[in-house]
Order: C-alpha cells, then structure tokens, then sequence
C-alpha cells in the first residue's frame, strides 16, 4: 500500500491535496503502477502560474511527502497553469508508456513546443519523468 | 403541506414551482433560486458544447455546494444537484443537504466565489488549485471529467442572472423569505 502523506498545513482542497487525491485514487484504481510509485525516488516540483500555487512531490521509493511550495532543489519541475496540468493527468498511457499521439498527447506537446509548458529534466531525467507521468495520468 | 424528497409527489410539486417562478419571476433570474436552476437546466439540455465534450459513460451526480451568507439574505447552504446521465442532464435540483452531500462529487464554494464564477472572474479549474472551491469525491474520475465538469459551470455563466451583489436590501430580504418557503415546502433544510 502506497504512503501518502501531506506536509503539515496544506490546506485541504487545494493544489496539493487534488494532486495527491490524484496519484492516490489512480493506485487504488491501477494497482500496476506501484511499480513505478515504488520504484520513484526524488522531487518534483510543480506551479500553476495562473493560480499562482506550487508544490513539491518527494518521492522515496514507495513514500511519497506533498509539500506546499519549493522544497529544496527539485531535479523535474514542471510549470504550466492549472488546465494543463489537469491535461497532464490526462495523457493516455499505452503498453506502459505515456501516449502523445492523441488529441490530449498532442496538445500537451503543442503547449511544450510553445512554451506554455515548460518542464526541466525532461531530458536529463527521462526515465523519472515516464514513471511520475503514469502516476498522475488517470486514463 | 411539506413534501418527502424523493417522492414523485416531491419531484411534480418541485418541477409546478420552478415552472410558476420561471413564468412570474423578472429576468434575469436571481442566482440560485428555483428558477434560475430550471433556467440553467433547460440551457444545459439543449447545450450542444455540453453533449460533445461529456463522457458517454459518465455516471453520477454532480452537486453545488452553496455556502450559507446571511448578509445576501442565504441563511442556509444551497446543494444544487445535477443528475448527468452519459452525455445528458436529466435534471437540476435544489435538494435536501442530508441528498447533496451525498452526490458522488460535491465542489463547495461561498456565495462570493460562485459569484466570481458567474462572472468569469474565477476559473473554475482555478478555483480549485487554489482551494477556492473544494472538490469531494472521486479525485481520478472528475479529472477524466475535467472538460463537462469545466462546461456544466461555464453554462452556469452564460445564463447568466442577478449576482448577489447586485441586489438591494429589499431584494435581499425577498431572496431570504424565498428560501425559508422552499424550505418548509420541500423539506430543505
């Protein structure tokens, strides 16, 4: 079973506890992908400028601690506004992988290419970022 | 005479009111009440962007929760239920709070924030990142349901009708009488 816990005064409802509301329910609903909830292990972090929130994720090799705010030095983060991360959790993932030959794929690519999406580690963390992009995906 | 929720008696009483209101009551509506609800309703059935983007398999109503402020006259919390089936609305309704909390997802907002929804002020996506409105249930499923869930509210605004901000003490007291017959006649409390 997954530990999840929230950092000390994270407000209930908000950016923090939707996301972890997130990985949550998709592990109870996929339970394949503890694998990858086991197998992760670092931070991410994560803005939604438009809402002006953010949060850190410390993955520990089957932990997880939410945080509000920047917590130490994130190797990923991703920052977009609030619809695209949404959009985030919904990438499709198909034969363990996420797809991004959708519709949903495609604009998330799109908003990549255009910078509406900006993700760091993207290359130098690939594998880390597959793993976390399947927890969060609800498809 | 007070009518049982969930009762066919309940639901012809509910639908003769809305349908009386909508007909004698000046537009626009004032939010929230019954015949802004049907208004909303009728707006949603029809609602071709609605139907396109619903989930053909969807299930499960989705509830407003309307936080009480006595200083618009709303001296209870208001859950507004929407019974969507697949790709349609069947229904909206004002109902019981003991009902509402029960809808399969509740998102809670005060009478402030759903007023900046109406306005477009607030994104509703929005609102929840930064824990304006709450959102109760089934956290992967509404996200699956981002995009009906995001219409059904954006509906909401093109209605359109009379904020809270807007009314006069007068209004106010009308809107508070308004809900304390609703009440007593549909047992909402």
């Amino acid at each position: 079973m997954a530990h999840i816990e929230l950092a000390p005064g994270i407000e209930d409802g908000g950016m923090a506890t939707m996301i972890a509301d997130i990985i949550k329910g998709n592990l109870e609903e996929k339970p394949k992908r503890e694998k990858d909830f086991n197998a992760l292990k670092g931070s991410i972090y994560m803005q939604a400028e438009d809402a002006e929130v953010d949060m850190t994720l410390i993955f520990n090799k089957g932990s997880l601690e939410v945080h509000n705010g920047m917590v130490g030095k994130p190797k990923i983060s991703i920052v977009t506004d609030s619809g695209t991360l949404l959009d985030l959790a919904n990438i499709s993932v198909k034969f363990g992988l996420p797809y991004y030959f959708d519709a949903t794929g495609r604009d998330v690519i799109a908003k990549l290419v255009t910078g509406k999406l900006k993700i760091k580690g993207l290359m130098s963390h690939p594998i880390k970022l597959t793993r976390f992009t399947k927890l969060m995906s609800v498809k | 005479m007070a009518y049982t929720h969930g009762t066919p008696e309940w639901e012809a009483a509910y639908v003769q009111k809305t349908k009386e209101r909508m007909e004698s009551q000046p537009k626009p509506y004032i939010y929230f009440m019954p015949e802004w609800v049907g208004a909303w309703e009728n707006f949603l059935k029809a609602d071709p962007i609605y139907k396109s983007v619903a989930l053909p398999d969807w299930q499960g109503a989705v509830v407003l929760h309307v936080q009480k402020n006595p200083d618009f006259g709303v001296d209870q919390d208001i859950y507004v239920y929407l019974d969507l089936h697949k790709n349609e609305c069947r229904s909206i309704r004002i109902v019981p709070s003991e009902y509402g909390k029960k809808g399969a997802y509740v998102i809670t907002g005060s009478i402030e924030r759903w007023m900046a929804v109406g306005k477009k002020q607030l994104d509703v996506v929005k609102g929840m990142m930064q824990g304006k409105l709450k959102l109760k249930g089934n956290l992967p499923a509404i996200v699956r349901a981002i995009k009906p869930a995001v219409r059904l509210v954006e509906a909401a605004a093109e209605v359109g009708g009379s904020m809270p901000d807007e009314w006069s003490p007068a209004q106010i007291e009308t809107v508070r009488k308004t809900i304390k017959e609703l009440a007593a006649e549909f047992n909402i409390d």
